[in-house]
């Protein structure tokens, strides 16, 4: 604490960076260096190219040894970018690394004033001169270490989901993966074939979904959902709930004493039950109980009762006799788990493609969805792999493939970004088409085939071997002919500068993904960002990309944007990595910047513990007083006690009154103090 | 610069015109100006071709929008304007309202347009329209079939427009005249005779 300590002498190093052009380009660097040789307690202002190379960084080790430095300012870039560096920089000259105070001269200077060259040299110079203020109060700081529980969390139960856990659980974590289905698979268990393989799906996903539920490290938790979460990385308690599910597992029933009782999967309560509503999983094209398992291949294989439509008439009950798996009466049940570090892995939904009128889907039967297709030409689908119009159930001949459908789309109506992977599986669609309809032929309307990944652009060649027809124009419109029920598609050829007429039989839209429907609430538990369009934000879009601004919370898969298969195991495989750092560390270093209370001020009066968005105050008795106390790993440094306490008695370490008083005073002043 | 070849006959000179696009045959202004006017952000445009697949006047006439937008972000200011089928839209806005880039076509036919009339530049049949509405006040004016037929059908010759109270039309006249379109189709006419 700054008043208790002998006041010292502080001498400044001020070094500026040209970054190539970066800032040169629009700052008159030497200017800014003179105008900080003039500072109150500057001893030494230099400048250099790059000064996050290893040379510039050595200008800072020398200059702190040969002048004697107290404090350092690098003006440069984000604090975000290079803070740490500089920080190392300090550190190795033999200053403590938070005497280092970073002037952002090039995020919101050169790169914004990049015509205003004079102006731009001026709020250089006020940047430097508010960091010097700051750097003269500077204290030593000494981060905090905590132990990191030896368990992670990954939430979401797709390819992604599975494989990140699969990957903590293999190098000895303890991992809980939690799914809100009643089966683990997520979209791609939903998918027919893969690009650009056409392996089956669900023949290269099923060995996977056995492996988790084997696996002796995860514990897996089917139809639970997160309900709260709280703590930090290293500790995050995790409240589940885990939804009423109806069924027993073997072990849940030998727990009330019904041994070798629990589902066993026979499926003979489904057979009874006399409710029946669409399913789901098959998009609503099959219909399914309300006990129910989605396919046959479900992982774990246990049924659950859907609350909402069960009539409670018992014949399960009593079909299911003496194995007793069935409770009617079943309740949300919660738990909370400890975890070190999370991985969020929530994947995507369809964008709901009818919001586009003029393509017609809902209102004219034979425009289905991807999908939908997947589904029917899936051999485990409703129509048990054979593709028919919804309409009269006839083979389709003609069908139309309609690309981008609600992506690369401004109006507002639809989604700005390329939803990455349509491209992909339009070509598979019709591929599958050729191969299971004799004479059928796809005509696929595209902007712009983007088959950007390994093999993609040589099975685009093939598809075109086999027959596919490319038209390159966007669907404009879509009519049905009202008694053969066949598709007047309309477009233009733009290569042949000429309006099409297409009548098919059928039309797949390749309609857009969005984020699925629980992420913002999921995210907003996890205090993870995101992006404009509703994406997870990663901590650095190419530095960082598994990563989030929240410490000890990682990214897998779609909930991150768009991507295919193997990008998704990819980053699953790179986020699982990631997140076992710390639980393998065994101990996390929490930035210093957490409230101090100064005890002989403080009036004990606990107006700041109920500010704190964190929990971290409490009031404790200290010789005979009552005095604040903070819980120094669960304060995030957020100021707010800081800001509010009448006394002044709670010190934001890095940011202290002072501090920000200096920097204040140095900015309306101009630099004469 | 597009390369000229003198090869004596008129019509060989023609058949073999260099047809490339050459950057200094070009204006770079051209777009800008017509997004000023058109206030829209035409150079997004990325040649989708939803606009001419919803229009009605492209698969009756050589009218393609997608290409006037490709030319105008080209900056092939006398291939536009002096071309016929700038005068084949009729305003549905289709194009506009299925845009996926949120662009509004019409509007940008509807700005180089404007800059054709600057140029005079205008087909006669616009011309004499804006004749008939000056003297009229309707594009298309009542006449006497279509009186017959209103008359049939019970209801008065003259609808309730400047027809049946042409004391309105000073006012439709004055509008015109502020602009001098009047004047200006006038003129024309009068030069294409």
């Amino acid at each position: 604490m700054a008043e208790l300590k002998k006041k010292e002498e502080p001498k400044i190093g001020v070094f500026v960076c040209h970054c190539g052009t970066n800032i040169a380009g629009s700052i008159d660097i030497k200017a800014v260096m003179e105008y900080a040789k003039t500072l109150p307690n500057v001893a030494i202002a230099d400048d250099y190219q790059y000064m996050c190379s290893t040379p510039g960084q050595n200008k800072v080790v020398e200059a702190i040894e040969e002048h004697k430095l107290t404090g350092v300012v690098v003006a440069a870039c984000s604090p975000r970018l290079h803070e740490p560096t500089f920080r190392g920089a300090t550190k190795l000259g033999g200053l403590n690394p938070f005497r280092f105070e970073m002037a952002n001269i090039r995020e919101q200077n050169s790169w914004v004033h990049m015509h205003q060259p004079e102006e731009a040299t001026e709020k250089a110079k006020d940047a430097v001169r508010i960091a010097v203020a700051k750097a003269s109060l500077l204290e030593d700081l000494i981060p905090k270490s905590v132990p990191v529980e030896q368990a992670a969390m990954v939430v979401g139960g797709g390819v992604g989901g599975m494989q990140a856990a699969l990957d903590l659980a293999n190098a000895g974590i303890k991992t809980y993966l939690i799914e809100k289905e009643p089966s683990i698979g997520g979209r791609m268990s939903q998918l027919d074939k893969t690009f650009p393989t056409l392996d089956c799906s669900q023949c290269i996903l099923t060995p996977k979904m056995v492996d988790v539920a084997r696996n002796e490290n995860i514990e897996l938790l089917t139809y639970t959902e997160v309900e709260a979460v709280e703590g930090y990385i290293g500790n995050f308690d995790v409240t589940l709930r885990k939804k009423a599910r109806g069924v027993l597992t073997t072990e849940e029933a030998e727990a009330r004493g019904f041994v070798g009782g629990g589902c066993n999967g026979c499926g003979d309560c489904e057979d009874v039950c006399p409710v029946i509503r669409p399913n789901p999983f098959e998009l609503g094209m099959a219909p399914m109980k309300a006990i129910y398992v989605y396919h046959p291949q479900v992982s774990p294989l246990l049924y659950t009762i859907d609350f909402d439509s069960c009539v409670k008439c018992n014949l399960c009950v009593d079909i299911c006799g003496d194995k007793k798996a069935i409770d009617l009466n079943a309740v949300d049940e919660f738990e909370t788990v400890k975890v070190g570090s999370i991985i969020l892995a929530t994947g995507y939904d369809i964008f709901p493609i009818e919001e586009k009128h003029e393509w017609g889907y809902k209102n004219y039967d034979n425009v289905i969805t991807s999908l939908e297709f997947e589904r029917l030409i899936c051999a485990s689908g409703p129509t048990g792999g054979h593709l028919i119009r919804p309409s009269d159930g006839a083979v389709p001949k003609k069908i139309a493939f309609v690309l981008c459908a609600g992506s690369r789309d401004n109006t507002g109506v639809g989604k700005p970004y390329c939803s990455r992977f349509c491209c992909m599986y339009s070509l598979k669609h019709a591929h599958q088409i050729i191969e299971k309809i004799p004479g059928a032929v796809p005509y696929i309307f595209y902007m712009d085939i983007r088959s950007f990944g390994k093999m993609y652009e040589e099975f685009y060649y093939r598809i075109q071997d086999e027959g596919a027809k490319f038209i390159r124009g966007r669907v404009a419109n879509i009519l049905e002919d009202p008694v053969t029920k066949n598709l007047h598609v309309n477009a233009e050829d733009t290569l042949l500068g000429r309006p099409i007429d297409m009548e098919v039989d059928m039309v797949v839209l390749a309609a857009a993904v969005q984020p699925s429907a629980q992420t913002e609430a999921t995210r907003r538990l996890f205090g993870v960002s995101c992006s404009q369009d509703g994406w997870l934000l990663e901590a650095h879009p190419k530095l960082n990309p598994c990563g989030t601004t929240t410490a000890g919370v990682y990214l897998a898969g779609v909930c991150q944007g768009p991507k295919d298969i193997p990008d998704t195991v990819a980053q699953a495989e790179g986020a699982a990595s990631a997140a076992s750092i710390p639980i393998h560390r065994g101990e996390v270093e929490l930035e210093p910047y957490f409230a101090v209370c100064l005890e002989d001020i403080c009036a004990g009066c606990g107006m700041c513990i109920n500010l704190c968005p964190y929990q971290a105050l409490s009031l404790i008795e200290k010789d005979g007083r009552t005095v604040m106390h903070v819980t120094e790993a669960k304060c995030k440094g957020c100021g707010t006690c800081g800001g509010f306490c009448p006394g002044g008695a709670i010190w934001m370490q890095h940011f202290t009154t002072p501090q920000i008083v200096a920097q204040i005073d140095a900015f309306l002043l101009g630099g004469e103090q | 610069m597009a390369v000229k070849k003198d090869y004596k006959d008129q019509v060989l000179v023609e058949k073999l015109r260099d047809r490339k696009y050459y950057i200094p045959d070009s204006n770079p202004e051209f777009i800008k100006e017509v997004e000023k006017i058109g206030l829209t952000p035409a150079h997004m445009c990325y040649q989708c071709g939803t606009c001419t697949g919803s229009c009605p006047s492209a698969p009756r006439s050589s009218y393609r929008i997608r290409l006037f937008m490709r030319k105008a972000i080209l900056g092939l200011e006398d291939e536009i304007l002096t071309d016929p089928d700038l005068w084949l839209c009729t305003t549905c806005y289709s194009c506009t309202d299925r845009c996926p880039r949120d662009l509004a076509p019409t509007d940008v036919i509807m700005a180089m347009r404007n800059l054709a009339a600057r140029r005079d530049i205008v087909p006669r049949n616009f011309l004499k329209t804006t004749q008939l509405i000056y003297n009229t006040g309707h594009g298309v004016p009542n006449n006497d079939a279509n009186r017959a037929a209103r008359l049939k059908l019970g209801l008065e010759a003259d609808p309730e427009t400047t027809h049946k109270y042409p004391e309105f039309l000073v006012g439709i006249r004055k509008l015109l005249d502020h602009y001098g379109l009047k004047e200006k189709a006038d003129r024309i006419l009068a030069e294409g005779e």
